[in-house]
């Protein structure tokens, strides 16, 4: 630990040392990978880059991560920087708020969703508003990684949206990525921030492959349109954007030309991008797991609904999870939004009639 | 285990020690193998023929999949607990709990119909 204890400093302020300085990432190219080795390969460059980046959690040091995204890491940069903790959630927030307030970038991963109830009260009291607390003394840099939503048919709370909570605290900012080039990129620059991020990686896109491009990484705040189209536009993040591409290509058969937003950054809301995008189609549907009441599918209606009201053809439709806790198990099947229930909230806009 | 070794393969090995055949025995002696490595075999499958000091039997597969390896020559006589067939079998579990989503091709029973000529 003499590594640590060497660089902390009493505030947060502290830059890294000169004589810290390390790799410098050169990543050129593109390449095929699945979303965990993404990730995975992300944070490899973040520790490389910033001698302050820590990884934190449970298992993800020697045995890698259940999820295989912290592999190998601990062996490249050291159980000084990659370190397994204790089996409490409460501990991993709590030691990972004053590491930053000691100036460091902790990276903590919370294992399963669901395992991040015990540490809400180290992420609403503490995290997100030390900043706010201390007027700017103490910011938190800190990305917490959550494996997030379901679709891998798992036991009990290993299986929720958390967006529902965390969007609506204040002081914290929350991404999703949706595929492995938005996984490696948007970690990357979430590990940038001075702000607490909340990263929801979307547990069952974990092993599809895909290409990321390392020279481009595209825009990296706000929404992107994944597919463009005209007659209407499906909202969606994380594990949902690509069941949404399966439908809008199910939709065309029929003659009707879908646009799939992925919204990415669940907070802020992206309101500039879903006007751009509503305006142009006049409807739209808003798609995600998290049961419907007070879920994140009615900010996005509402935002939808200020900027495009007079131009919107029907009401923004909702296709969600139900007001129940998130089965588990095959049971899921019936508890997610599905591609007939998507199709049937379509349906439902484009026969809406006003008056 | 490496990244490579734990994610590209999809496979798992698992291995089925002998059981014990009756009560209390401890071991048993090899008489035929009904399957040779690399064969896939069918649950319930029989896999090789065993004696025992109270009888001669055959040996149902406990599950599908491709034989690895086997543990005992004709005549060789195997403790109970001890390795007697290694399965290749598909990993499709995700992580420590869960399985691996699959993407397959988008199945449908809702069609859509607009009436967009106002557009």
């Amino acid at each position: 630990m003499s590594n640590l204890s060497a660089t902390i400093e009493p505030t947060g302020h502290a830059a890294p040392a000169s004589e810290d300085a390390m790799d410098t990432v050169t990543r050129t190219g593109s390449e095929t990978l699945s979303m965990n080795k993404a990730i995975n390969a992300a944070l490899a460059d973040v520790l490389a880059e910033n001698p302050r980046a820590l990884v934190l959690g449970e298992d993800v040091g020697q045995l890698g991560g259940v999820f295989r995204i912290t592999d190998g890491l601990q062996k490249r940069f050291g159980a000084e920087r990659v370190f397994d903790t204790p089996l409490a959630e409460s501990g991993i927030l709590g030691m990972s708020v004053g590491l930053a307030m000691a100036g460091y970038h902790p990276i903590p991963e919370v294992q399963f969703d669901g395992f991040t109830y015990p540490a809400i009260n180290q992420i609403v009291t503490q995290m997100a508003r030390m900043n706010f607390r201390t007027r700017g003394a103490l910011p938190m840099p800190i990305t917490l990684r959550i494996p997030s939503f379901g679709g891998i048919q798992s036991p009990e709370l290993h299986s929720e949206s958390l967006e529902y909570i965390f969007a609506h605290v204040a002081g914290l900012k929350v991404v999703s990525p949706s595929s492995p080039h938005q996984a490696y990129h948007l970690m990357r620059h979430a590990a940038t921030r001075p702000d607490p991020v909340v990263f929801m990686e979307p547990k069952s896109r974990y092993w599809q492959k895909d290409t990321v491009d390392f020279d481009d990484p595209g825009t990296l705040e706000g929404s992107v349109v994944v597919r463009p189209g005209r007659h209407l536009t499906l909202v969606a993040w994380g594990g949902m954007v690509a069941r949404c591409l399966q439908v809008a290509e199910l939709a065309a058969e029929d003659g009707i030309d879908v646009e799939v937003l992925d919204l990415r950054w669940l907070k802020p809301i992206d309101a500039a991008g879903l006007a751009a995008s509503v305006s142009k189609t006049r409807r739209a549907v808003v798609v995600h797991e998290a049961p419907r009441s007070a879920g994140l599918g009615a900010e996005v209606a509402q935002t939808i609904t200020e900027a495009c009201f007079g131009t919107l053809k029907a009401p923004v439709e909702r296709v969600t999870g139900f007001d129940v806790p998130f089965p588990s198990g095959s049971l899921e099947a019936e508890y997610l939004p599905n591609i007939d229930r998507i199709l049937y909230g379509i349906q439902r806009v484009l026969e809406y009639q006003r008056g | 285990m490496g990244f490579n070794e734990y994610w590209s393969t999809n496979v798992a090995e698992l291995s089925f020690p002998l059981p014990d055949l009756g009560e209390g025995l401890i071991e048993a002696t090899v008489l035929e193998w009904l399957v040779a490595v690399g064969d896939q075999v069918e649950r319930n499958q029989p896999l090789v023929e065993v004696e025992t000091t109270k009888s001669s039997l055959e040996l149902p597969s406990p599950q599908a999949g491709k034989v690895l390896r086997v543990n005992g020559e004709p005549g060789e006589t195997i403790n109970v607990g001890d390795e007697l067939i290694v399965f290749e079998v598909a990993d499709d579990s995700a992580g420590i709990v869960g399985t691996v989503p699959q993407d397959t091709a988008p199945k449908r029973r809702v069609r859509l119909s607009a009436n967009l000529d106002e557009d």
